[in-house]
């Protein structure tokens, strides 16, 4: 993909913090985000390293065994460690562009022998940077226990997990720069950072990312703009209005808002500058008292020669298009126009805003668009962007928690 | 403009000895700022203590004993701060004090001032740390020595004034600590260590990516339009046209140009080359990329103005089919937007990242693009404002170099034969910079 800064190194993000401090949760973040801006990335973790070993009693959850009196359990973990570190050095070898390691990284002597091991085994360039995570806020931690642990944990309680925390806590060594590494420490969810030696284009992007991250769990909501003009005509493209169908359906949209934001004007609203989005979002924002920011970023892709035809009109035409479009859908590019990989990065700013935002999120698009960022947010792979079904009428409600995201739709009759 | 929040006034104030680069963060800031399309201004203490005190203060004047010079001095800093006021309540989006507020009592009293001046105004302070007497010495060189303070003075005598001066502040020097609950950055030793403290919000969010970006390598930004292509020929717009034969020899003489420009393997390898995905821009780098060795990136973000339905015509047929649209644009160049198309202020929007990127780098840059988009970029750096944009003269086959340096930037124009291959320059730099000496404001620093 050229777009991308093909980087000419391979890049490890190391996670370093004591437990229940959000790193699982950031690495699956960052994960999903670098994914879907085009780089082959992957998580190697002690949970990952287990499943990966069918020698041990998968029963026990040995990322959670912080028992720091348990001596079989840490050598347990201390070699599900290593494993990791193995598997990543062989993803990155070969097809991996991104690894982001989850293992035991809390000494400086852990960190070195980290460090030495990739210089060791890795036959290629590479650059490490270093997450920190780090809390001090009870609450906040017994809401990620709450959140992220508690289902998995068998015979153990929050009060033995924290206390275990608290002995881990005695031997934890924060990153320093005497340490000649560069990092950035995350501090209660985003209130402090700081960054020593940051350098490159991936790390600054990825430091960007991370400064906007939160807890709060916020729905967002994609709506796509109602009917129009050439939907009538079965044209694809262009920039017509809304038919009288899609205003009234608009309106209806807009009830429906009315009820499930009971009243709340905190909203982060998004439309297009394309005209039936412009009308959809009016509709919709009158009935909520609120206004829509229009952002070109969210206009439709960009279907270059083939814009305001039919498809039987396109597969007349440009038949060879068409078989080019069904052999790649998401590499395809219109003549003259956009690809779903172009439609990524157009949208990219937008994700950061949605991302940043700690209030519910309302984004009024249109149907390729969406499927991009429905994807960030619910997909593994982007190949996956061009089968989402996205309908019209229809609200996807969509709630990031962590490790996943919850969705649901109502169709709006 | 799009994706931002206008209502919101943002003050940002930097903090800091003398010489740590805050005149520096906040003119780069300022000029961000105005890019992005919101109103900015920075108000520099310094310049209403030279209006009101003279510029004959020797490094005496800034003893934190001297209670006349320290009434003097924090009486100037309240002007300052009530000017930027001012300007927030008459239309300004953002204010930038540039001063360098080294007490808490200061800082404590410049945001009670502006907390109870606005509701729900977001401030932000700046801190730059520097502790590299290196890095000292040189901000001292490039930026006081020229500056009125001294112009009755030899460089030595200067920065021997100048040193001293810097130790005057640091007997009253404190640095921002969390119990004063400010939201700041700090940046130690030009961005080696970088401090976020309680900053949120969409543009202070903006502002620290930037400041993370921020350097003052002097490295120098190529820029070039494709050779000639067959549309330049036939005068029409738009279109995804390939090169003429004359284009394809300035191909040619273009990379003999960069070979001769970029002598060593090293160099090469760390150039920073960007072109577009329309094929005269993208055979124009090929054969550049060719001869140096080196791959460009293709960014869309970088093609050409789109003119929509305009897309393949002539000026002529435009004025024709079209002519409510062909008056508008001729009214309104800089905000007319082609139907199904952009307009310029889209395209300023769409190259941002582009922007990012190119201050971010500190090795040399080489663009191979179009007119529209070479004109938003050149704008950018080369400190042109906003409406100068649609006009700025970016001729064909021609490279500008410019080298942003501390508070100006140096242009040089080659301009290629693409049939001779013979060159001719124009440099434009300390003409530039002293004529806009001369027109400075005294006040505040556009």
């Amino acid at each position: 993909m050229q777009q991308y800064k093909k980087t000419q190194y391979k890049l490890i993000l190391v996670l370093v913090g004591l437990p229940a401090r959000g790193k699982t949760h950031i690495s699956y973040k960052l994960n999903r985000y670098l994914n879907w801006i085009g780089y082959k990335s992957e998580i190697f973790s002690i949970k990952g390293a287990q499943q990966k070993d069918a020698q041990l009693d998968q029963n026990i959850d040995y990322e959670l065994e912080i028992d720091p009196t348990n001596q079989q359990f840490i050598e347990v973990r201390q070699q599900l460690s290593f494993q990791a570190a193995q598997q990543l050095v062989t993803f990155l070898q070969n097809e991996g562009d991104i690894a982001l390691y989850n293992g035991l990284t809390s000494t400086k002597s852990d960190r070195q022998k980290l460090k030495s091991l990739f210089k060791e085994k890795l036959n290629l360039e590479f650059q490490v940077f270093w997450i920190e995570s780090i809390c001090d806020d009870p609450q906040v931690i017994l809401n990620n226990i709450n959140e992220s642990k508690l289902s998995r944990f068998k015979e153990k309680t929050i009060d033995q997990f924290t206390n275990q925390i608290k002995v881990l806590a005695q031997d934890y060594q924060t990153l320093e720069n005497t340490e000649n590494i560069s990092y950035i420490k995350l501090i209660n969810i985003g209130k402090q950072v700081k960054v020593h030696m940051l350098e490159g284009y991936l790390c600054s992007k990825i430091v960007s990312f991370l400064l906007n991250l939160h807890a709060n769990n916020r729905q967002i909501y994609l709506v796509r703009s109602c009917e129009s003009e050439y939907h009538l005509l079965d044209k694809i493209g262009g920039d017509p209005e809304l038919s009288a169908m899609g205003k009234q359906h608009s309106q209806q949209i807009g009830n429906y808002f009315i009820e499930e934001l009971k009243g709340n004007k905190n909203i982060t609203f998004f439309t297009s500058q394309m005209k039936r989005g412009i009308q959809t979002a009016e509709i919709v924002g009158d009935k909520l008292g609120i206004k829509a920011l229009k952002t070109k970023n969210l206009d439709e892709i960009d279907y270059g020669i083939c814009d305001g035809l039919t498809l039987k009109e396109i597969a007349a035409k440009y038949p060879k298009q068409i078989k080019e479009r069904k052999a790649n859908p998401l590499e395809f590019k219109y003549p003259r126009g956009e690809s779903f990989l172009d439609v990524i990065h157009r949208v990219e700013p937008i994700i950061y805003e949605i991302e940043r935002s700690r209030d519910p999120v309302l984004v009024v698009a249109h149907v390729a668009v969406l499927k991009c960022l429905y994807a960030y947010y619910h997909c593994n792979q982007i190949s996956e962007i061009p089968n989402i079904d996205i309908p019209i009428n229809c609200v996807i409600k969509l709630v990031p928690i962590p490790y996943h995201c919850l969705e649901s739709r109502v169709i709006i009759k | 403009m799009q994706g931002c929040n206008r209502s919101q006034k943002i003050a940002i104030c930097t903090v800091g000895l003398p010489a740590r680069g805050k005149t520096y963060i906040s003119r780069k800031l300022n000029r961000y700022f105005n890019w992005l399309g919101y109103k900015s201004r920075v108000f520099i203490n310094g310049n209403y203590r030279r209006e009101i005190c003279g510029t004959e203060c020797k490094s005496q004047f800034f003893d934190p004993h001297n209670e006349e010079a320290q009434k003097a001095r924090n009486d100037c800093a309240k002007m300052a701060l009530q000017d930027l006021i001012q300007f927030l309540q008459n239309g300004g989006d953002v204010g930038i004090l540039d001063g360098t507020n080294i007490t808490k009592e200061r800082r404590h009293q410049i945001e009670n001032d502006l907390k109870s001046q606005f509701n729900g105004i977001q401030t932000l302070w700046i801190e730059s740390i520097c502790n590299d007497s290196k890095v000292i010495q040189n901000n001292i060189r490039l930026t006081k020595i020229n500056n009125p303070d001294y112009c009755n003075m030899n460089p030595e005598q200067a920065t021997i004034d100048f040193l001293n001066r810097i130790k005057m502040y640091e007997q009253a020097y404190e640095t921002i600590t969390d119990d004063e609950n400010l939201s700041y950055i700090k940046t130690m030793n030009v961005g080696a260590d970088i401090i976020v403290h309680q900053v949120y919000g969409f543009l202070l969010s903006k502002i620290v990516s930037f400041i993370m970006n921020l350097h003052t390598y002097p490295r120098p930004i190529y820029l070039s339009r494709h050779g000639e292509s067959q549309y330049n020929v036939d005068d029409r717009v738009g279109g995804d046209s390939d090169l003429s034969a004359l284009g394809e020899m300035y191909a040619e003489k273009l990379a003999d140009f960069f070979y001769s420009e970029f002598p060593t393997k090293e160099i090469k390898n760390e150039i920073i080359f960007f072109t577009s995905t329309m094929r005269r821009a993208v055979h124009t780098s090929d054969v550049v990329a060719q001869k140096l060795e080196i791959q460009p990136l293709q960014l869309k973000t970088l093609d050409e103005i789109n003119v929509g339905i305009c897309d393949g015509m002539t000026y002529s047929e435009i004025a024709q089919k079209f002519p409510n649209d062909f008056q508008e644009r001729k009214i309104n160049k800089l905000g007319y937007r082609y139907p199904r198309g952009e307009s310029y202020l889209d395209l300023i929007s769409r190259i941002e990242p582009v922007i990012f990127e190119i201050e971010r780098s500190r090795q040399p840059v080489m663009i191979i693009a179009h007119q529209a988009i070479l004109r938003c970029l050149y704008a950018y750096f080369h400190q042109n404002e906003i409406p100068e944009v649609p006009t700025l003269d970016i001729p064909l086959h021609c490279v500008i170099k410019l080298t942003p340096a501390a508070y100006f930037c140096f242009e040089k124009r080659v301009l290629i034969n693409p049939q001779t291959g013979e060159i001719q320059q124009k440099e434009e730099f300390v003409e530039e910079f002293l004529r806009s000496k001369s027109k400075q404001k005294s006040f505040i620093d556009l």
